[in-house]
């Protein structure tokens, strides 16, 4: 292990270490545009020159291995000083400088830079007029990526990303020297199923997701680390949002599963997580649907339960393990009613992992894997079908979103025939057969834990209030159990259930509820570090 | 002296093998083929023979750079892509000469280890390029190149490569990525070529006349070779001289002769009757120099203590009549068309140069310009870029602006005022045109 000196400061660092993560292991910045720690080094972008002593030229810390003994100047250098003066120069000699018109303002490297490290002091001695690129101002490249070509620091980070990557090879540069630019290969739409990470590693507003763009300024954006509900894989996010609403997912360091990507069906899901239908918990009477409020309704609802002789429940594969945990306790242990969590494989999805191998999906559903865990019956179309079949004198149906065919007519006829209670956030067809109905909130707020199909356990936090008189699922559940009189199950946060998890579960022996969010990165610039 | 390279040049069917073994062609590398590898790099080293491509890096140096015991292929390349302004003697040895070419592809190829070659030569050259490929096939009906070459177990492929119209691919890392049928981005270094090269694998590029040099080392020996020029300077060189000079063209002199010799004795001086005004001493991305300089020798060492390089040996003469203005902005125009776009000071100081000199010579200039021109130079060299091209145009241009400082004054003394800058309109695109909306 290389042990060096950066800036004053000592730090040892694995073999291989580059300068910059070398530094930024000693607490020390070194900037960077082009560099991305999943991406090849190609030291195109030349702000992050470094001072090594002994050498007579500054050396890119991106492309420069830490070896031992070695002594890096960085903010301490008067000739790292101007040689980055010089190359942000060069850079802004032909940038548009429209921050108060670009999407990216707020999480710009090149602002973020010019702000911080130069203090917002520039002289450049230009008097030419910009060299822009008319027509490619904005202009769509696929579906989601929208390019504004003058903004384009030219760092090739989005041209490495469909490279190595998405493996499409869908970008690519165009032309040369300063009248070089980015296209699709052949001019084809750039519609590559990861294409907004493209945006993602642009470090400047050059390309801009269009479902975001213009909806919310960066820095009013507020971050909640949770996980992608998109499939079994369950690629790490950040939940941006404010005031309540939802605005995008972005990605979350984890090298294990999508080291710092995001499939684009996964992370158009976000705006999905603002539909709240189902907003009050209702009773279906003879003249229709009556409101009532929510200890009515466990009041009520309890009754209803005990008086049902045979019980059979339809859990799900988006519930929580705690959900889980709680509905398996409830309806199947305590109540010994039937209790199954449907299985479908959905469109097929892949992820890259940080070491850049193909994770790929082995169900529709993020929480299949903790279903399986819990020891609860998976059923399939088929099985799900047989089991609406026979009789029951009360049905449960905790989501129907957990299978597609939940909202076949044959599903709604299956349920019709006895009282059914259904907990749920969007229209479903169900709900026209459903006795009860109850507003259920979103995975936004929702916490609890998942297991990814590579079988790790993680945590989504809250990240919104739920709207109108919407509730966690966990707590739906918690509420009945203690109205059924099992006051023992009703917890007031998941983390209780976790714990019993922990104690009860061996595939949970030994995990801590406190450190499943995953690493916090809060700093912004870490935020662009990571995606 | 003699003819080495060049000798050739005006003789009938030169192209032709016959002709060439009639000369004492393929002796050489028979002569390397009858010793071990190593010994034929020792040679080289031994004649001190620095590679003619631009940089002047010690051939033989190069060559023990690859790694001995590398159990995959190597690759030899010959650069073929002649594109700097003012040079034109690659050419001229394959139009002349291509089977000695070869033979100097296949010395260096044996002492490496490769057993495939790539001549990668400039798109343009249409007709050098056939005549290489005429040249191989001579060469592999002869048994000179293919399997089992002359029963010695040795094989070697020499196969052709046409470039895609790019100076940067005459650069060695992009002329690989572009060989590997990539982008000609050049890339970083380390690691070299010599341990990572084409297809990942240790690789050796040299210019032609290097190479061409190979034969007359093999068959004379070092000793010879490095009696000719000055120490760690030797060999014969070809100069070619372009401009205003009464005869320009390729010249063959040994290293060491002063660039009087080359421009007044050899080229006929300057051309109707005029005064030398400077001269690019090798090719357009060496730093110039003045008249009071044309007693500097010619060689590697010496030009290099003059502050600028002998690079390609290509020397562009300027007569009286020449404003050193108008030739920054022809350079600029060169190096901005050329620069591959990748690092930041090349792709836009080169583009910046270029918007400032074409304001002064249209008679805009300003005050700060030519302090601005050595920052953007200053900037955009010394280890600031990915490749040598920031200070292929860096250095040049600074070194007009220092030592024609006065004629850049004057062009700002006669300036008419900026006209004010014109605001980028960004155009509206109300539909995308390729998505229908
Ligand atoms: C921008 C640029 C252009 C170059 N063009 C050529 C060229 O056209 N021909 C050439 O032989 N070397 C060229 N070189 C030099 C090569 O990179 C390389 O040094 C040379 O081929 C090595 O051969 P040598 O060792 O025989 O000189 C160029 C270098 C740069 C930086
Ligand atoms: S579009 Fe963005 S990511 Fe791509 S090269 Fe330009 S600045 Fe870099
Ligand atoms: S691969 Fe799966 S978990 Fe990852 S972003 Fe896509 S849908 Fe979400
Ligand atoms: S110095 Fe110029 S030509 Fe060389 S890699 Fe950089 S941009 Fe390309
Ligand atoms: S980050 Fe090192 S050159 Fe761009």
């Amino acid at each position: 292990m290389p042990k060096l000196t950066i800036d004053g400061r000592e730090v040892e660092v694995p073999q291989g270490t580059n300068l910059i993560e070398a530094a930024r292991l000693a607490g020390v910045e070194v900037p960077y545009f082009c560099y991305h720690p999943y991406l090849t080094v190609v030291g195109q972008c030349r702000i992050c020159m470094v001072e090594i002593e002994g050498q007579p030229r500054l050396a890119i810390a991106c492309a420069t291995a830490a070896a031992d003994g070695m002594v890096v100047k960085s903010a301490t250098s008067q000739r790292v000083k101007e040689a980055r003066e010089a190359v942000m120069e060069f850079l802004l000699a032909n940038h548009p400088l429209d921050c108060p018109v670009c999407d990216q303002a707020g999480e710009c490297l090149l602002q973020d830079h010019a702000m911080s490290e130069q203090g917002g002091n520039f002289a450049s001695g230009m008097l030419e007029t910009r060299r822009t690129f008319p027509g490619l101002e904005r202009r769509l490249l696929g579906p989601h990526v929208i390019q504004n070509q003058n903004r384009c620091i030219h760092c090739s980070r989005c041209i490495r990303f469909t490279q190595e990557i998405s493996e499409t090879w869908a970008l690519t540069y165009k032309n040369r020297g300063n009248n070089a630019y980015i296209d699709t290969f052949d001019g084809r739409p750039f519609d590559d199923p990861f294409s907004a990470c493209a945006a993602d590693v642009c470090p400047v507003g050059a390309l801009t997701v269009r479902e975001f763009r213009f909806r919310k300024r960066a820095w009013k954006l507020s971050s909640t680390p949770s996980v992608c509900p998109g499939c079994s894989i369950g690629c790490n996010i950040w939940i941006d949002h404010h005031e309540r609403i939802v605005y995008r997912f972005t990605p979350r360091e984890n090298p294990e599963i999508n080291a710092t990507w995001l499939c684009d069906y996964g992370r158009f899901l976000s705006e999905s997580l603002n539909q709240q239908d189902v907003v009050h918990p209702k009773r279906r009477l003879k003249e229709g649907w009556q409101k009532l409020p929510w200890a009515e309704v466990f009041r009520a609802l309890a009754l209803d339960v005990k008086a049902a002789k045979t019980l059979r429940v339809v859990a799900s594969g988006y519930m929580s393990n705690e959900e889980l945990y709680l509905a398996r306790e409830l309806f199947a242990r305590r109540l010994q009613g039937e209790l199954v969590v449907p299985v479908f494989m959905g469109e097929p999805r892949k992820m890259k992992n940080g070491r850049r191998q193909w994770l790929y999906s082995q169900s529709a559903l993020p929480n299949l894997e903790g279903a399986k865990r819990l020891g609860i019956r998976t059923v399939d179309e088929e099985g799900l079908a047989r089991f609406l079949y026979g009789a029951a004198d009360l049905t449960v149906v905790l989501d129907p979103q957990a299978h597609p065919f939940l909202a076949t007519p044959e599903a709604v006829q299956l349920v019709k025939v006895s009282p059914t209670v259904v907990a749920a956030r969007v229209d479903a067809p169900l709900l026209e057969a459903a006795t009860w109905v109850l507003p259920a909130a979103s995975l936004a707020a929702n916490e609890g834990t998942w297991v990814s199909s590579t079988g790790k356990v993680q945590r989504f936090a809250v990240a919104v209030a739920p709207p109108g008189e919407a509730r966690p699922l966990w707590q739906i559940l918690a509420l009945l159990a203690r109205a059924l009189g099992f006051a023992d199950l009703a917890v007031t946060t998941p983390s209780q259930v976790f714990q019993w998890l922990v104690e009860s579960e061996q595939s949970f022996a030994g995990l801590d509820w406190n450190t499943l969010l995953g690493a916090e990165q809060t700093s912004y610039r870490e935020r662009q570090h990571v995606g | 002296m003699e003819s080495v390279l060049l000798r050739a040049r005006g003789v009938a069917n030169s192209r032709d093998i016959t002709t060439y073994l009639q000369a004492g062609g393929w002796e050489g590398f028979k002569k390397a083929l009858s010793m071990p590898p190593e010994a034929v790099t020792q040679e080289v080293i031994d004649s001190e023979l620095r590679g003619r491509g631009g940089a002047g890096f010690p051939t033989g140096r190069k060559w023990s750079f690859v790694p001995k015991d590398h159990p995959g292929p190597k690759y030899l390349i010959c650069n073929a892509d002649e594109s700097e302004p003012g040079t034109f003697k690659d050419r001229e040895i394959i139009e002349y000469d291509p089977q000695m070419v070869l033979e100097g592809i296949a010395i260096a190829s044996y002492a490496i280890g490769a057993h495939t070659a790539y001549i990668y030569i400039r798109g343009e050259f249409f007709r050098w390029a056939k005549i290489l490929e005429e040249a191989i096939a001579q060469a592999r009906a002869h048994g000179f190149l293919g399997k089992d070459i002359l029963n010695t177990g040795y094989d070697l492929d020499v196969w052709v490569h046409r470039g895609a119209g790019a100076y940067i691919c005459g650069e060695e890392t992009a002329l690989i990525e572009s060989l590997e049928g990539k982008r000609g981005f050049p890339r970083l270094k380390p690691p070299f070529p010599a341990v990572v090269g084409v297809f990942g694998k240790p690789t050796v590029v040299n210019n032609v006349e290097t190479l061409a040099c190979l034969p007359h080392i093999m068959t004379r020996g070092a000793r010879w070779f490095a009696s000719i020029g000055r120490p760690r300077n030797t060999g014969p060189k070809l100069f070619c001289v372009s401009g205003h000079v009464n005869r320009p063209g390729v010249y063959e002199l040994p290293l060491g002769v002063t660039f009087r010799e080359i421009i007044f004795e050899h080229a006929g001086g300057i051309r109707n009757g005029r005064k030398l005004k400077a001269f690019f001493p090798g090719g357009s991305s060496a730093p110039v120099l003045t008249a009071d300089e044309v007693d500097v020798v010619a060689d590697f060492d010496s030009c290099a203590a003059a502050g600028t390089m002998l690079g390609s040996g290509a020397v562009i003469v300027m007569d009286d009549t020449v404003d050193m203005v108008e030739v920054g902005r022809n350079l600029a125009h060169f190096y901005a068309h050329e620069s591959c776009g990748q690092c930041t000071p090349c792709r836009e100081g080169s583009d910046w140069c270029l918007d400032i000199l074409n304001r002064l010579v249209q008679g805009y200039g300003h005050p700060s310009d030519p302090d601005q021109l050595l920052r953007i130079c200053r900037f955009a060299s010394q280890g600031m870029t990915i490749c040598p091209l920031g200070d292929a145009f860096s250095l040049p241009i600074s070194s007009l602006v220092s030592k024609f400082r006065n004629e850049f004054a004057a062009a700002i003394a006669r300036a008419k005022p900026i006209p004010p800058k014109k605001l980028p309109v960004m155009p509206w695109v109300g539909k995308d045109v390729r998505f229908g909306g």
